[in-house]
């Protein structure tokens, strides 16, 4: 009656009471203010009350919104989430085997995320433990010829290191060093232990200062000072002399006329970061070499590339600034000398591990490869997404279970803000249980990582900062991820669907999940495929005919320390090598036998020299490889001829040569019977064209063909290469091995098939499709 | 337990319900500190106190008759404790033992 008539309350000002005060309180204070509001009307007038209520509002949404906080003990925040986490835990303990696929397939895909981590981290630490790493540099050579790009390497000659340093002030320092490529052999002669070392470098005085390798015994100021100086390793040391300190010992090197000698260990270096791309084992002075071969001098010291260079620069010097300083310094030499333009390039040392695939040649044992790491890094993230889409797949698979729980929640007043936060603690605790088990998962599987890349990993990435910047993103990032889709998914079920019946179908979910069960196919789909592509081209180049027979070449290594003695004897080497060639090949399995210089797998003896046809410019020569086999390389490595005339055998001038296809179209030689009466022009030597060989690949599958001259002379025998019959193996080597130590008494012998040897070239390879499936298999486990 | 003394309006309020006896709500107690104390006195800050008094233990509540004034709401209807007395006791105690201590009041000094 009244009350139609009665004027209203400030509908703005009850708003905003609705949106700030709790609800319980607004019944008793709607009632009060409505009370005074009309006791006023009546008093004063609907203005005052008006003005009056607004006021008295405001006065209660500030005291009552702050008070709430401080107050009301049953919406303090703590006690909820204590609450979440408690119904988290439950839930977990409660459906054990769910939980536990649940956070094993987490967990898997964060260890080996984790592994992945660590071996990019350690991929990408290469060389960065040198003291100065930032401002040490590695030269790198590029000829230019007639506008011709003919490639850029790391070797360089033996001058460019010295010229730098006196003509450009911001080089500091220059370290060369030149690796001793035939193996030599080493004796500790007082014990009778002899090795063949392979890698023994000749390097300058300031080596051990320049790097930063630690010495374990002597003095790293004068350890390499003087010329009968060798510097060896830990391990080295322990081979020739045991535990102990052999400072002041000597060791007997045989490397022929030139190369032989008594050396005293002058230090014994700590065992080398397996994260350095320098690895040697005995290092020796350079002025010896320089001395003893002084065909590196020739020219200048500017024409034969057998030198890695490093330098060190100024602070703050600009490396682009002192490569052209350098182009300059040499242009002069360069030009008047070999007719071309020589640019020089600064490779920081940090790169050198995962750069260098542009240069030809790379005398690094243990590259890496950036793109691989990269590669790696994106499987990582996809291990990682799978794992979190089969976490999403897995707790909405379970909606249906948790449905009940929610409408329960929902009915007795849970907002649905509290549901999610509820959901996002739950996965939360989830991540963060898998991540901790994924450090013990990866720590685990280290030994396996180790074991397929070849070097002793420790999980060391755990002590860096980085590492759990990283590891909190991972967590937050995928208790967000896997979490937000469950929760918004469970807490907008609604409560009198959830209880009427037990079919909760949520549309949108189910397409979502198809979605992602489908992103995982893919994914899965495309890692099989990539495994088997790797694997397709690991064996192609195994199995591709490089039209050598492999497979049936026993390799020997040549003697050395027989070389000291033929002044004495009064023989030829090359006499010496045929006694034992006719020895050994006395046996029905052994078809034929040759002595060469280096064997496919092996590189050159020249890898990049200058040739060109007689007749033609001095300035046409073009780069060629260049190798040294005897009379019997033809017959024992089946090269197929084009073309050949009668040769003069036994013969040791390096006159002759047999070219392939490839030389004889970059040389310009006409057919294979027109160049067998061309002669080439080589340094200042003329040389005949005996025979023209097809195209065989002499190094890896991955290198073009490229020009090679096998130069004929029978005194070069680095390597001895049999030919036999499979069918009774040991028996031939033992008769070999007898006919060895007849004639070659002080030699050490060491033998490989060639197919062995030559598919190391493709390890990194093999390492790469092994990772690659070991991580594949794990990601396809996490997606089932 | 240590208790905190009463504020002044506290008091004020807290005698009030006393007064009123059961009928102490948001409107009723602002009209009685009004009438005693002569001033003016904003109905939100009854209510902060009210409930204050009521998070301290020295008062409770319970929902109780509506009126068609009050648009058919409910009115918390506030009572003293035990406690809540004790420290009314406890305050008036103190002003009663320093009043008698001052000297002009006291004729026996």
């Amino acid at each position: 009656m009244a009350g139609n008539k009665r004027p209203k309350t400030p509908s703005m000002a009850n708003w905003l009471a609705n949106q700030f005060i709790n609800e319980a309180l607004l019944e008793e204070f709607f009632g009060d203010l409505e009370e005074i509001f009309q006791d006023r009307i009546s008093i004063k007038g609907k203005a005052y009350a008006k003005l009056m209520y607004w006021v008295d509002m405001l006065h209660l949404l500030i005291g009552f919104t702050s008070l709430q906080q401080i107050f009301r003990n049953q919406h303090n925040p703590t006690i909820m989430y204590r609450h979440y986490f408690t119904i988290a835990g439950r839930n977990l303990s409660r459906n054990k085997l769910n939980s536990l696929i649940n956070i094993l397939g987490l967990a898997v895909g964060m260890g080996v995320c984790l592994l992945i981590y660590q071996y990019v981290h350690f991929e990408m630490s290469y060389d960065n433990f040198h003291a100065n790493a930032h401002n040490i540099y590695r030269l790198t050579q590029t000829d230019i010829r007639n506008g011709e790009n003919l490639g850029a390497g790391a070797y360089t000659t033996h001058a460019l290191g010295v010229q730098g340093k006196e003509t450009i002030p911001e080089i500091k320092d220059f370290v060369r060093i030149c690796p001793q490529k035939l193996g030599l052999v080493v004796a500790n002669v007082e014990d009778n232990i002899i090795f063949q070392e392979n890698k023994m470098w000749y390097v300058d005085h300031n080596f051990l200062e320049f790097f930063n390798f630690p010495l374990r015994y002597g003095d790293w100021e004068s350890a390499l000072g003087a010329k009968y100086n060798v510097v060896i390793t830990e391990e080295t040391a322990y081979r020739y002399f045991g535990n102990g300190n052999p400072i002041g010992k000597s060791l007997k090197v045989s490397g022929g006329k030139s190369l032989s000698g008594i050396f005293i260990v002058t230090g014994v270096l700590k065992k080398l970061p397996i994260n350095s791309h320098l690895e040697f084992d005995l290092l020796l002075s350079m002025e010896f070499l320089l001395e003893n071969w002084p065909s590196y001098k020739g020219g200048g010291g500017w024409v034969n590339a057998d030198f890695i260079t490093y330098i060190t620069l100024d602070d703050n010097a600009n490396p682009e600034i002192v490569g052209k300083k350098y182009n300059h310094a040499i242009s002069e030499q360069i030009s008047s000398r070999l007719h071309l333009e020589r640019r020089i390039g600064f490779q920081a040392i940090s790169d050198i591990h995962l750069n260098s695939d542009y240069l030809k040649g790379d005398p690094a044992s243990n590259k890496g490869n950036m793109q691989d790491v990269h590669f790696f890094i994106i499987i990582a993230i996809f291990i990682l997404f799978m794992a979190w889409v089969n976490y999403i797949n897995l707790s909405t698979a379970r909606a249906m279970d948790r449905a009940k729980e929610v409408g329960v929640r929902k009915s007795i007043g849970a907002v649905k803000n509290q549901l999610i936060s509820q959901f996002i603690i739950e996965s939360a605790l989830t991540n963060f249980i898998a991540a901790i088990l994924a450090i013990g998962i990866a720590y685990f599987m280290l030994p396996v990582l180790s074991n397929i890349i070849g070097k002793e990993l420790e999980l060391n990435v755990v002590l860096s900062i980085e590492f759990w910047g990283w590891f909190s993103l991972v967590i937050i990032l995928g208790s967000l991820l896997s979490g937000l889709y469950p929760a918004f998914v469970l807490s907008s079920f609604k409560p009198v669907r959830v209880f009427k019946s037990a079919n909760t179908t949520h549309r949108g979910g189910f397409s979502l999940r198809r979605t992602l069960i489908i992103f995982q196919f893919l994914t899965s789909v495309l890692l099989i495929s990539g495994t088997y592509l790797v694997y397709q081209q690991i064996t192609f180049m195994k199995n591709k005919d490089l039209g050598i027979d492999m497979e049936k070449i026993l390799v020997l290594n040549g003697p050395r320390v027989v070389l000291e003695k033929l002044k004495e004897e009064g023989v030829t080497l090359g006499s010496k090598y045929q006694i034992f060639k006719t020895k050994a090949a006395d046996y029905h399995s052994i078809s034929s036998i040759s002595a060469t210089y280096t064997i496919p797998g092996k590189g050159y003896f020249f890898g990049s020299t200058f040739i060109r046809k007689l007749g033609n410019p001095e300035d046409s020569g073009k780069p060629a490889s260049v190798t040294i086999v005897d009379t019997d390389f033809a017959d024992t490595y089946d090269l197929e001829f084009l073309a050949e005339r009668d040769y003069i055998k036994d013969y040791s001038a390096l006159e002759q040569v047999i070219i392939n296809e490839e030389a004889l179209k970059v040389f310009e030689l006409g057919s294979a019977e027109e160049a067998l009466y061309e002669k080439l022009i080589w340094g200042g030597d003329t040389i005949d064209v005996v025979g023209v060989v097809k195209n065989v690949h002499w190094n890896s599958l991955r290198d073009a063909h490229s020009p090679i001259l096998y130069f004929l002379d029978n005194e070069w025998g680095a390597y001895f290469s049999c030919k036999m019959n499979l069918s009774d193996v040991q028996p031939t080597i033992a008769h070999i091995e007898s006919a060895y130590h007849e004639v070659f008494p002080n030699d050490p012998f060491h033998y490989f098939f060639l197919d062995d040897e030559f598919n190391k070239q493709y390890q990194s390879d093999l390492q790469f499709g092994n990772l690659f499936s070991v991580f594949s298999v794990l990601a396809i486990f996490i997606a089932c | 337990m240590k208790v905190k003394s009463l504020g002044e309006f506290e008091e004020l309020v807290l005698l009030a319900v006393c007064i009123l006896d059961g009928e102490g709500y948001g409107i009723s107690v602002k009209r009685e500190v009004e009438n005693h104390s002569g001033r003016s006195i904003l109905l939100g800050a009854v209510h902060i106190t009210l409930y204050r008094l009521q998070d301290k233990g020295l008062l409770q509540s319970k929902l109780g008759g509506n009126t068609g004034k009050r648009g058919d709401r409910r009115k918390r209807l506030f009572k003293i404790t035990e406690s809540g007395m004790r420290q009314l006791r406890a305050a008036q105690d103190v002003r009663q033992k320093m009043w008698r201590l001052i000297p002009q009041l006291n004729p026996s000094i």
